[in-house]
């Protein structure tokens, strides 16, 4: 099974079934459902500690319009570090490397933000076209770099899977210049392919973060 | 009132009866009720055991090793992965590729993470138990001090109304010196009142006698000195002179005498 550089990125099927359907569902598998006890064992209790903490510090600048978008944003979130940090280990497929699903994400949760920001504050949601104290030549211009910036939002998903995309490559690249290499050169890959790996873990949690973190901004504006 | 008293005396043994004969004849019967309405399990939840499952080398998991123990001995299970290793790789079957020295470098992070960081994170995780145990704890510990307290006080409280006796007799000592003293000063009052009285009347008395004692005297003296006729005076005065000069001789005499 000789794999080409990018065989990690095609999209697996067997016998017809496309198997990013199964990909997408093994973070819903690894998470155990809080119990019903008290006192629960590590596993459970490190998870609920951290699904806690980071909805309190993901809510703390939304309104309460946006504490409805709690359970979206949080469960976003786990998935999304789930699937990237799971894409890290070998012969993995990772499912936010397709543009498809990170902009499937992406434009219907952005659509969502803008939508309510126009039928609930029409006037406060234009406004944010214009910042204050622009000087009155400017005005036009900054109006049209604004919904530019705007409709440019959905880049999202597309930063998602750049980041990704990327780091999976020169992972794959780096080793792969590895194969062959005298002992002495090979150090020195090895070192490199060590750092991204680092690289890439980081990456992992960062861009998943980023990106729920921007659409919490999102949301802050409309709602 | 009474007869709801009667008829609740009469149906409460029937009504403790029945729900214990229901549980003796048809067990579980209150379960049935509760089909299928929730997805939670309403049967008791087993105790956590306190230690996860041991294993060797981190994830090979030690009934392996108690399994083949018998047929292979402690070398065996080591062999038997060796051997997997060594066919799966001369075979084909597993090709070395980049993926490989990629997962190479993953396990080793992963590995190293878990070794440096993996007791801090449990220590953390236990941490978080413990404090839900303590708290509760402390609720408890309150609870029951408070109750110790409430007890010592209690007693402190009968200890003190035993006392109580003694500070009604008190009180009653208290209120009767009281009267007492009333009595006494009133009685006081009285003696004095009436020694006023009696002092006047003596003073009364007194001061008459004196009056008529000075006025006789009065009336004495005149008299006399009307009845003094100037030969008399003559002649007592010679006498006085000549007892004057005796006396002076006698006292010129003693002073010489002396000296």
């Amino acid at each position: 099974m000789t794999l080409s550089f990018f065989d990690q990125f095609m999209s697996p099927t067997y016998l017809g079934i496309p198997l990013i359907a199964v990909a997408l569902t093994l973070p819903w598998i690894l998470f155990p459902t809080p119990s019903a006890r008290w006192l629960n064992n590590r596993l459970i209790t490190l998870q609920g500690w951290f699904i806690n903490r980071f909805t309190q510090q993901l809510l703390l600048p939304l309104n309460l319009g946006g504490h409805k978008w709690a359970a979206l944003l949080t469960s976003l979130m786990l998935f999304l570090i789930t699937l990237n940090m799971l894409g890290l280990l070998p012969y993995t497929f990772t499912p936010t490397t397709q543009l498809s699903l990170n902009m499937g994400l992406a434009v219907p949760l952005w659509l969502a933000t803008v939508i309510i920001g126009m039928r609930n504050q029409p006037t406060a949601a234009l406004g944010h076209l214009l910042p204050e104290g622009t000087p009155v030549p400017l005005i036009p211009v900054l109006i049209i770099i604004e919904t530019i910036s705007l409709f440019i939002r959905p880049a999202l998903g597309v930063r998602l899977t750049a980041n990704l995309t990327a780091g999976h490559q020169l992972i794959a690249t780096a080793a792969f210049v590895l194969l062959p290499m005298m002992p002495t050169v090979a150090i020195l890959t090895s070192i490199v392919l060590f750092l991204l790996t680092l690289l890439e873990i980081a990456v992992a949690m960062i861009q998943a973060y980023v990106f729920v973190l921007l659409l919490s901004l999102y949301l802050q504006e409309n709602v | 009132m009474g007869t709801l008293n009667s008829t609740l005396k009469f149906y409460m043994p029937v009504l403790t009866i029945v729900p214990t004969i229901k549980s003796a004849c048809l067990p579980r019967l209150v379960q049935l009720s509760h089909l299928h309405t929730s997805p939670n399990s309403q049967a008791p939840v087993p105790a956590l055991p306190e230690k996860g499952g041991k294993t060797r080398h981190g994830i090979i998991p030690e009934e392996i090793f108690q399994l083949l123990y018998p047929k292979t001995g402690v070398t065996g299970p080591y062999m038997l992965g060796a051997g997997l290793l060594t066919y799966i790789l001369s075979k084909e079957i597993y090709i070395i590729n980049h993926e490989t020295f990629a997962a190479a470098c993953m396990g080793t992070v992963i590995i190293y993470g878990v070794r440096k960081f993996g007791p801090d994170v449990a220590a953390f995780a236990d941490k978080l138990n413990e404090e839900k145990v303590q708290k509760a704890q402390e609720v408890k510990d309150l609870a029951m001090t408070s109750l110790a307290q409430a007890v010592l006080d209690e007693k402190k409280e009968q200890w003190r109304a035993e006392g109580r006796q003694m500070l009604f007799d008190a009180k009653r000592n208290n209120v009767a010196m009281l009267l007492e003293t009333n009595r006494r000063e009133r009685v006081h009052m009285v003696t004095n009142e009436v020694k006023k009285r009696l002092d006047y009347q003596i003073a009364l008395q007194t001061l008459h006698r004196r009056m008529e004692q000075e006025h006789m005297v009065n009336w004495v003296e005149k008299n006399v000195v009307t009845s003094i006729t100037p030969q008399q005076e003559k002649t007592s005065i010679a006498k006085c002179i000549t007892d004057l000069k005796v006396l002076a001789k006698v006292q010129q005499a003693k002073a010489t005498v002396a000296i």
